[in-house]
């Protein structure tokens, strides 16, 4: 066998590990411990990251290849897809998986045309197929409302998977593994990229994934007049406002709100969906919801056949009634306690 | 600045349509227009060429029904359009999209700029951009919310995470471009005018000196298997009748469970 072992990439923010890396490490573990085959991680970055590099043997990895330089400080596209796809080469893992994040989009693409491989985006779920070993990649697909399952005719196999979508590793203090310094010449390491300045980002006007509370909205809310009561209910719920891709598309609100496939994840205690048909693409955004509540006039939509509770109804009217009748509880509350 | 912008016919939302066997898009037939995302790369692509005195090369791969999505590129500013259509392209995935993508570069090129939709809406994997990048040796940096020439290159401001970086690329170069970069223009109605004038070049495999072995489906490394839908256990309570009495048994279900 010319290729074995799984292979993550391991992120470095600017001043810690990504948490996305952690994910990787237990969805790999457990890729690894079934094919019979040893973890390993990429992790380009700088020479202060290397303690925190090698913690990440004890959160499951056999071996970490250490890319370390001071011109790895920051992500450059160029320089870092060149040095994964030389330890990729290299080691010959089957299987390469990386985060979706920014700098995971970034550079697994890269990876895939420099090696002339297969790349599947936003994965959820993998399976090994037991006949040849192949990893089975799980994504939504296209419009058609279904999910795929995809397989890579080249190795390694490589996929991007959602952040938050699978549990961190948790770690074993005292477990041990391999170091690996990775040869960097100054050919590796020559970009066309210069960082000029780093700062924070502005800040998103919501986060989503930390809410315990999301109501959200689609088309079927007929207009953007309709759609923004849905801040006073977010506000009497203590919650935040959700949004389909197509809502925020139209303008109806910043893609800040986006839950699905180019949006967020989330997993709130309470998911109340308001003439959201459930197109896969939003769908995959939710994540372990306790109670799931859509209201939609279609009651076979797929929301609906999905939700804990589905309020079948045009949300357009039922939205201003529960905001009411919030308020009459609110207000009777008041009273009681005065 | 000479600049390529690359820009997807996806189907209409609502007309897609599926090859049963291979599961991948079926292009023809379907309703097209071009990827909304796309329409900030054009925009982007127009406004740097306006600035630095350059032209555009509106770039679509698909079916002769993808056409009109180039006529709407002209009418957006593009100077000259082209079609990559063949059927051996069909099928492809990703890779195999962007290997025709750079084989249409190097053709029409020498470019300074490929510019790229930050994702499509159809395939949303976002990956085609950094892939052309990597088949033509060049850097590239998605997500890009500012431009600004510089000297040598271009200045550009990316969002990673919590963090926005400022920086200045070499080119040539490929960009992906945020929504939030621009504000499309409305279509001139002069060039709509004009339309009938306008000449679609149509390159195929062998005007890109292109190689079979890397294209449509049999130059794409991915394959679906099968598809299939999602099933959701669980009890689940249907509310049904007047509005009024549907958000009363709500309420008192969310109470219940003590959401309220």
């Amino acid at each position: 066998m010319s290729h074995q072992g799984v292979c993550v990439f391991g992120e470095w923010t600017g001043e810690a590990i990504h948490q996305v890396t952690y994910e990787l490490l237990n969805e790999g573990r457990r890729l690894a411990d079934e094919l019979g085959v040893s973890l390993s991680v990429i992790f380009p970055g700088p020479p202060e990251a290397e303690s925190e590099a090698q913690g990440l043997i004890e959160f499951g990895a056999d071996r970490v290849f250490m890319a370390l330089d001071p011109r790895l400080a920051n992500f450059l596209d160029d320089v870092y897809s060149r040095i994964v796809a030389k330890v990729l080469e290299d080691s010959k893992p089957e299987i390469m998986l990386f985060g979706a994040t920014a700098v995971g989009q970034a550079l697994a693409p890269r990876v895939a045309g420099l090696l002339r491989l297969g790349l599947t985006a936003h994965c959820i779920a993998f399976e090994i197929r037991q006949d040849d070993r192949a990893l089975i990649q799980i994504r939504p697909s296209f419009g058609e409302n279904v999910m795929a399952r995809i397989i890579s005719l080249t190795k390694p196999q490589m996929a991007t998977v959602r952040p938050g979508v699978f549990r961190p590793a948790k770690r074993t203090a005292g477990r041990t593994g391999e170091v690996i310094h990775v040869e960097l010449n100054p050919e590796l390491l020559e970009s066309k990229i210069q960082v000029l300045e780093r700062q924070k980002a502005p800040k998103k006007t919501v986060d989503l994934t930390k809410a315990k509370v999301i109501v959200a909205g689609g088309r079927g809310l007929g207009n953007k007049k309709v759609f923004e009561r849905l801040f006073e209910l977010a506000e009497l719920l203590k919650g935040a406002v959700g949004a389909t891709r197509p809502v925020c598309h139209i303008g109806w609100v910043s893609e800040d709100h986006m839950i699905g496939v180019s949006g967020v994840s989330v997993s709130p205690k309470l998911y109340m969906g308001f003439g959201i048909s459930g197109a896969l693409h939003h769908v995959v955004g939710l994540q372990g919801i306790e109670t799931m509540v859509a209201i939609n006039i279609d009651p076979e939509a797929p929301l609906m056949q999905r939700a804990d509770i589905a309020v079948v109804g045009d949300a357009r009217e039922i939205l201003p009634r529960l905001i009411q009748r919030l308020k009459d509880l609110k207000g009777v509350e008041h009273e009681s306690r005065e | 600045m000479r600049i390529m912008c690359c820009l997807k016919p996806v189907p209409k939302p609502g007309t897609v349509k599926v090859d049963p066997e291979t599961h991948t898009l079926k292009r023809e037939g379907s309703d097209l227009e071009m990827n909304p995302y796309d329409r900030y790369a054009l925009e982007a692509a127009v406004t740097l060429a306006e600035e630095t005195r350059g032209s555009v090369v509106a770039v679509s791969m698909g079916p002769p029904n993808a056409e009109h999505i180039l006529i709407e590129a002209f009418s957006y500013g593009a100077d000259e359009v082209v079609l990559l259509s063949d059927r051996v392209f069909a099928g492809a995935d990703t890779l195999a999209t962007s290997y025709v993508l750079a084989k249409a570069a190097e053709t029409l090129g020498p470019f300074d700029l490929i510019v790229c939709g930050k994702v499509s809406v159809d395939g949303e994997t976002a990956q085609v951009g950094p892939e052309v990048a990597a088949w033509l040796g060049w850097p590239s940096v998605i997500w890009v919310k500012k431009i600004r020439p510089a000297e040598d290159g271009l200045e550009l401001v990316r969002v990673i995470d919590d963090s926005q970086e400022k920086l200045k690329v070499a080119l040539p170069l490929v960009i992906t471009i945020e929504n939030e970069a621009n504000d499309p223009r409305p279509p001139s109605i002069k060039r709509l005018l004009k339309a009938d004038e306008l000449e679609i070049k149509v390159l195929g495999a062998e005007d890109l000196s292109a190689e079979a072995k890397y294209l449509g489906l049999e130059g794409s490394p991915t394959r679906v298997l099968d598809v299939y839908t999602p099933e959701y256990k669980g009890e689940r309570r249907v509310l049904s009748g007047p509005v009024d009495q549907v958000v009363d048994s709500l309420v008192s279900i969310l109470k219940e469970r003590g959401l309220v």
